[in-house]
């Protein structure tokens, strides 16, 4: 469990975390979202405890990151962009040396483990220099779990992997989840992939909370209005139908404004009296959509 | 203390090393020179030249007699050759400052890469997430200097040691280094000087950004002190012993309470900030 109570932080006099509070519960995927610079990474450092707080209170997995910083790192596994591996030491070494410092009892055995669920026992023995961007990140996730953390801190997991690759990692996550019952905070820009991924969202901006809440919260508030297609044989002239206004009219298909999702079947309904219906999709009800309503409703 | 850690850091470090030409080939190189070469250099022309017919070798020799009272003057004195006395000389008292600076260059040029080396790769982030608390983190990053300081100094000694008794056994028969106080200020007095010029490179390196910031604060603020300071010491291998040991006990002493008061400077806040800004 992570609280975060109205925790301040600036850099040089310029803020970057600005009263921020909300809570993340025992085994949740929480996705944790917001623009470049909006101060997720420095949330997560924060939750880390490598760098300390101007003003609130921080408690994770029971222990205050700035008072016990190690107890907190002892039971957190992070992934950020900026972290690095040594270069001329081996994808191998490099992970039995982060062993060492994460007190792993078995590292040889759990060494081997990781590079294989990360896909890179072919690549096990070559320099972390020659290694591409994909290859690094899946070196950075063996890393975060080789202590197999309570909570999981991933900072942009799927930047730099292949489409390929995301997947097999956004899998990898869910299972973690799933078997383990592992916390996972999951920075990303990439909403699409962590749409059906995530049990929760946290939306912040400037270091400042704009959205928390499940999908279905969320889009009952900001996704006021439905945007709904239907392939139809009907053909309307005017701009709406039985009260419900048309947005765009195209041979054999015609969408619709909605404004809840209660009114749906009524739409549906009056259609069917007067023509036949073969689909019908909403549209706009995605977290991408969810992300810009909720950018532009709290500019 | 985390020793573990502690032990997979030094190792690292050390291994670092080797994969960095940079760092390897001035601290070969250079004591090579001062153990092999310069002795050569110095005191085979010694030995094989007649120095009689040099016009003012008496002024030199004249000049031991005038050196501080010692074990050092006492046993040039007693030498019966003009030669033997100049070889003795070189080898047991103009050498001495090459075996403090070995070691401080060594612990210098590690010392400075020791944060400021983590930080330029962008690997210190990726410690300070691992639950390692900085006292180990610090001291690991000491000993990864301290310790090919201490044994690069030991290992050009032994060599320094074989090549003068080689050089000069012809002219003494008998084994000339090393005498009176060089084993206390090998083993007592350098040791000390090289943890005290870790620590303050390894502290310098950990509130500077980069490996060239640390290096050149480093030479410019330590270099010229120690200098200073190696300069007196190795006037003391000519008077008697209790003011070596005296001398190590007090360089100890800064050593222990640097160790103890400044590492609490030292926090992972400002280190990590000093990393990502």
């Amino acid at each position: 469990m992570i609280v975060l109570e109205k925790i301040n932080k600036s850099f040089s006099g310029v803020p970057v975390i600005n009263n921020l509070s909300f809570m993340v519960h025992q085994g949740e995927i929480l996705g944790f979202l917001g623009p470049n610079g909006s101060g997720k990474t420095t949330t997560i450092r924060l939750l880390n405890g490598v760098i300390t707080p101007d003003s609130g209170r921080l408690t994770v997995a029971g222990f205050n990151p700035v008072t016990a910083g190690d107890e907190v790192r002892k039971r957190c596994g992070v992934l950020t962009e900026s972290a690095a591996f040594y270069g001329p030491m081996t994808a191998r070494e490099n992970l039995l040396f982060f062993a060492d410092l994460y007190a792993v009892a078995t590292p040889t055995r759990r060494v081997d483990e990781l590079l294989h669920a990360c896909g890179l026992t072919p690549h096990a023995d070559k320099k972390v220099a020659v290694f591409s961007t994909g290859m690094k990140k899946r070196l950075g996730i063996a890393k975060a779990l080789l202590h197999q953390p309570e909570i999981l801190f991933l900072d942009e997991p799927t930047t730099g992997l292949d489409p390929e690759g995301a997947r097999t990692l956004l899998d990898y996550i869910q299972e973690l989840n799933r078997r383990f019952g592992v916390t996972i905070i999951l920075a990303t820009h990439l909403l699409k992939q962590v749409e059906t991924l995530c049990h929760r969202f946290i939306f912040i901006d400037q270091g400042r909370l704009l959205a928390d809440g499940t999908f279905a919260e969320l889009a009952e508030k900001y996704l006021t209005a439905i945007n709904l297609q239907v392939e139809t044989d009907l053909e309307i002239t005017g701009t709406e139908f039985q009260g419900f206004p048309l947005e765009k009219n195209t041979p054999g298909f015609l969408q619709f404004k909605v404004e809840r999702k209660e009114q749906i079947p009524f739409l549906l309904k009056a259609l069917l009296a007067s023509g036949s219906v073969y689909s019908a999709q909403i549209y706009g009800r995605d977290l991408e959509t969810l992300y810009f309503r909720i950018k532009e409703e709290k500019a | 203390m985390n020793k573990r850690a502690a032990k997979a850091i030094i190792n690292k470090d050390i291994r670092a090393i080797g994969s960095n030409i940079q760092l390897w080939l001035p601290m070969l190189i250079v004591p090579l020179v001062f153990s092999l070469v310069l002795p050569l250099v110095l005191v085979l022309p010694a030995r094989f030249t007649d120095l009689s017919t040099m016009g003012n070798i008496e002024q030199i020799v004249k000049l031991f007699s005038k050196l501080s009272s010692g074990p050092l003057q006492e046993t040039i004195m007693a030498l019966p050759l003009a030669q033997q006395q100049i070889v003795y000389f070189t080898v047991n008292y103009l050498f001495a400052p090459f075996f403090l600076i070995i070691p401080l260059m060594v612990a210098s040029i590690i010392g400075a890469n020791s944060f400021a080396g983590e930080k330029e790769r962008k690997t210190l982030e990726t410690l300070l997430f691992a639950p390692l608390d900085l006292n180990t983190l610090l001291w690991a990053k000491i000993l990864a200097a301290f310790l090919p300081a201490t044994f690069l100094t030991l290992i050009c000694s032994f060599l320094y040691g074989i090549t003068v008794n080689i050089a000069a056994y012809p002219l003494f028969g008998r084994i000339i280094f090393p005498e009176g106080n060089w084993l206390l200020l090998l083993l007592w007095v350098t040791p000390a000087l090289s943890l005290g010029a870790v620590f303050v490179n390894v502290f310098i390196s950990a509130k500077v950004k980069g490996f060239q910031e640390a290096f050149q604060l480093s030479g410019l603020v330590i270099l010229p002190v120690l200098g200073l300071f190696i300069g007196q010491l190795s006037g003391v291998l000519l008077v008697n012993s209790i003011f070596l040991w005296w001398s190590g006990a007090v360089l100890w002493l800064i050593d222990f309470l640097l160790v103890r008061k400044c590492g609490r400077f030292l926090n992972r806040n400002q280190l990590f900030t000093s990393q990502v800004s």
